[in-house]
């Protein structure tokens, strides 16, 4: 049996044209899909049952004791983090906000150590942004910065740039013109028509140089910029402003690098001085598939996009103190829920260290570095592949994912309001 | 001489997102690429096992060869192993220094630890 416009559950792009070929309950085959679309479906591996810590070993158990066992962690909890979240469906978020809020605890989502600085340049300057349909259908110019999309997010060139038809060009493949900037060549820089190799750390100066030449005061600027010659930039600029729809997407080479938040808020205030001469727009490159869903769902839920902490009765947001990274390190969470990633694999050692000192209960389908650290864990059935939900793309339009296959496996939803209801029962007690 | 991290995806490491115990994943993410000039400066060849040290940690890996960065700059997967050597410190954002944190590198002629054994090393349970 084949199905067919079926949406990928493992990056932001969620490609909604895969067709994936289905014998005895099994994906025998993807097409249309890249090589990770390809390994999401393809993999059989899994969690069989509840795990529970014993001693220096784990036992299987049922699914009724080890949502007991994780209410009782998180009811003797007195600050509890919620972590995760970027892998499941909408519906799971929202029961993940009101056990935090039951809890009192803090819930984060993996942006904060993804885009989550992007988010805080967008709240101080906006986001002159645009859906993935108008860049392909309209854009001429695609700017990839501090992103690999060949690695990262294979299908983003064939799908909405670079390789993709648009309805407004005649010929796309030759009209679109790419830049590519980034710290080292890449596989994407390759494919560049201007590639600008930047000095690790040099992205803030880079804008500024960029936002000087095309206020008119380029004079002001030295011959090279953070390792860029000044006559590239003016190439650059030149590119720009004959443009006459340019598309930045950044990625994590922002977010992650020296000056954090404020390359962002550089890159959005270059974007909107370009929108005086011609229209520009800016995305993130959202890594997750839902993990803009995550920030969807909390702000509308709390008002905040992540990092919310419900210990003073209402919802209060202060990235640096409320987000993940910052409590495990300075060991201030007694128990962990993780649900839909995997911080162990993912987070500082330092991190991983106090996931290991104190109660984790973790909600995932698979074995992973987590589960090393983690004293319960219940399997779960695989969003998009297994179970529908809502889930966002990159540039925040929704979608309802497919199920694909039958599983015995409940969801994260059914298990999360499970334990909700459980620590509500022993609370009252 | 001081190294410039940077950490980040590539398509195997996100093909072994959900079997992180195996073979590939750990393959994958314990290799640090390098410039060819820079590994001529140490002595090493491709495949030889460093260490890298950072005031966080210190962790084996492997030496891999790669024109793509430039001296002084060495790119590892996201994964366990960079986890290691990982500055903590947010400066107020929430975001830890995934791409900016300075390490050392000597060779070594100890073994790679598997995943499994890194994380027994800080305290976790083996399956």
């Amino acid at each position: 049996m084949k199905i067919t416009d079926v949406i990928c559950p493992f990056c932001g792009c969620l490609c909604d044209d895969l067709t994936v070929t289905i014998e005895n309950n099994r994906v025998t085959g993807v097409d249309n899909g890249c090589a990770l679309a390809e390994a999401k479906f393809m993999h059989t591996g899994r969690l069989n049952n509840p795990i529970i810590k014993d001693g220096d070993r784990f036992r299987e158990t049922g699914y009724d004791d080890a949502i007991g066992a994780a209410a009782d962690i998180l009811k003797d909890s007195e600050r509890p983090l919620l972590f995760g979240w970027s892998g499941t469906q909408g519906e799971a978020q929202c029961s993940g906000v009101h056990l935090c809020e039951l809890l009192g605890g803090v819930i984060d989502n993996t942006s904060s150590i993804c885009h989550g600085p992007s988010i805080l340049a967008i709240q101080e300057v906006g986001h002159p942004g645009c859906t993935l349909g108008q860049v392909k259908n309209r854009a001429d110019l695609i700017i990839y910065w501090g992103c690999n999309p060949v690695e990262g997010h294979p299908r983003h060139m064939s799908r909405y740039t670079n390789y993709a038809d648009g309805f407004f060009l005649e010929n796309a493949f030759r009209e679109r013109k790419l830049i590519v900037a980034d710290v080292r060549k890449t596989e994407s820089a390759n494919l560049a028509d201007e590639f600008i190799q930047i000095k690790p750390g040099g992205d803030y100066a880079v804008f500024s140089a960029l936002r000087a030449i095309i206020r008119g005061k380029g004079d002001i600027l030295p011959d090279y910029v953070a390792g860029v010659a000044k006559s590239q930039l003016e190439r650059v600029a030149k590119m720009c402003l004959e443009a006459k729809f340019g598309a930045i997407f950044f990625g994590l080479g922002l977010t992650m690098t020296k000056n954090k938040y404020k390359n962002i808020r550089n890159a959005i205030e270059l974007t909107d001085l370009l929108c005086r001469h011609t229209k520009f727009t800016i995305t993130p490159m959202r890594g997750h598939w839902n993990v803009y869903g995550s920030n969807e769902v909390m702000t509308w839920l709390t008002g905040y996009p992540y990092g919310v902490d419900f210990s003073r009765g209402i919802a209060f947001y202060n990235p640096g103190e409320t987000t993940a990274i910052d409590i495990l390190a300075k060991k201030e969470c007694d128990a962990m829920f993780v649900v839909a990633s995997d911080p162990a694999a993912h987070m500082p050692k330092k991190c991983a260290e106090h996931m290991a000192e104190i109660p984790v209960i973790q909600i995932d389908p698979h074995i992973n570095c987590t589960t090393l650290l983690s004293d319960v864990q219940l399997p779960v059935a695989v969003t998009g592949i297994e179970t529908p939900g809502t889930a966002y793309r990159m540039d925040g339009i929704p979608l309802r994912t497919k199920k694909v296959i039958e599983t015995v496996y409940p969801n994260d939803t059914e298990i999360i309001d499970k334990i909700y209801k459980k620590v509500l029962e022993v609370q009252k007690k | 001489m001081i190294f410039h991290m940077i950490t980040g995806r590539t398509v195997k490491q996100g093909e072994g997102v959900e079997k992180k115990l195996s073979a590939d994943y750990k393959k994958e993410t314990s290799a640090c690429r390098m410039n060819p000039l820079d590994m001529m400066d140490l002595g090493l060849n491709e495949g030889n096992h460093i260490k890298i040290i950072s005031d966080y940690g210190e962790v084996v890996m492997t030496a891999v060869e790669d024109k793509t960065l430039t001296a002084g700059m060495i790119f590892i997967a996201y994964g366990p192993y960079c986890n290691v050597i990982t500055s903590h410190d947010t400066h107020g954002t929430g975001m830890p220094d995934y791409k900016s944190t300075p390490v050392r590198i000597e060779e070594t002629d100890e073994d790679l630890k598997t995943v499994e054994e890194l994380f027994r090393g800080m305290g976790g349970t083996s399956l």
